[in-house]
């Protein structure tokens, strides 16, 4: 595998220790939640969705395992919507991922 | 640092959106410049930067932060393609996985893919070539400062207090300032590895600059 995409996946299949194990153990909060928490602001996100993928989640499957899968999920359709975005700059090399 | 539904009022998601939408098909149209050998490296870098932003370090006692990679996707790729790869990254986290909100999609696409992107780009672009490394380092702390600022603004202004920016613009400004030192850190070392690895992806870019 390229190198850069293994480095992809790396990152994705640690994933959760950061973004589920430790986020859990020390507790998640960013600054933008001090500020809202101060100025008495309502997250909406709970009320208003719409995805079942909510929080790099996967219904039915354990949070490390939804968020490595939701990690690969979502690296899929970013990296699909780049190679379209590099076709539309004009076919060539960058269509093909191969860098001359 | 992705703002949720319910945090900004109807004039701040509208205003930002008002921007966000003629920016983005401006940044389609110029897209079509960018350096051919460059373009390989759109796929992967937004995937790597959505891979890496899975990443948060919670910091005990204090807050947390994960890598938002704006800065090195501009000094990639420059302003355009930068937001570009910015704008896919932030368009699944909002759609997918409901990862900032759709309302405040066009503050968050403000905050992250055009302060941020345009920050470290031009940071990167007034170094001389001997301190490119340290321009990336700093061109990355400053922007995603000056994007906690603005997304501090957009907050203060949206809480229906006089006292908003008061409140937000410290701990926003404060903690990004703080915090962007990794983030600065990170983008340095991704930097030098790729000056090291392929620089054919940097010397276009510098090659374009100078």
């Amino acid at each position: 595998m390229d190198k850069k995409w293994a480095l992809v996946v790396l990152l994705v299949v640690i994933s959760p220790l950061f973004g589920v194990y430790l986020a859990a153990l020390v507790g998640y909060h960013e600054p933008l939640d001090v500020a809202a928490e101060k100025l008495g602001l309502h997250d909406l996100t709970e009320k208003t969705n719409w995805t079942p993928f909510l929080d790099y989640t996967v219904p039915g499957l354990p949070d490390w395992l939804g968020y490595i899968v939701s990690g690969f999920m979502g690296v899929a359709i970013v990296a699909a919507l780049g190679y379209a975005l590099a076709r539309y700059m004009g076919g060539g090399d960058s269509a093909t991922g191969k860098v001359p | 640092m992705h703002i949720p539904d319910g945090f900004l009022d109807p004039l701040v998601c509208g205003a930002t959106y008002a921007f966000i939408i003629p920016y983005t098909l401006y940044a389609f149209s110029k897209a079509k410049e960018i350096p051919r050998e460059k373009r390989s490296l759109i796929p992967v870098l937004a995937a790597a930067v959505f891979a890496a932003q899975m990443l948060n370090w919670p910091i005990p006692g204090g807050t947390s932060l994960h890598f938002v990679g704006g800065a090195l996707s501009g000094i990639l790729l420059g302003p355009w393609g930068g937001y570009l790869v910015m704008f896919l990254v932030l368009l699944v986290q909002c759609l997918v996985f409901h990862d900032g909100g759709i309302t405040t999609l066009g503050a968050n696409l403000l905050n992250m893919a055009v302060i941020d992107v345009l920050v470290g780009y031009a940071v990167y672009k007034a170094a001389p070539p001997r301190h490119k490394t340290l321009a990336a380092f700093l061109g990355a702390w400053l922007g995603i400062t000056l994007a906690g600022i603005a997304a501090g603004i957009e907050l203060g202004v949206s809480a229906y207090t006089p006292y908003g920016l008061q409140i937000t613009l410290p701990v926003m400004g404060g903690w990004h300032a703080a915090l962007g030192v990794v983030e600065g850190a990170i983008t340095a070392l991704a930097y030098r590895y790729l000056e090291y690895r392929a620089p054919y992806l940097l010397g276009a870019q510098q090659a374009r600059l100078g």
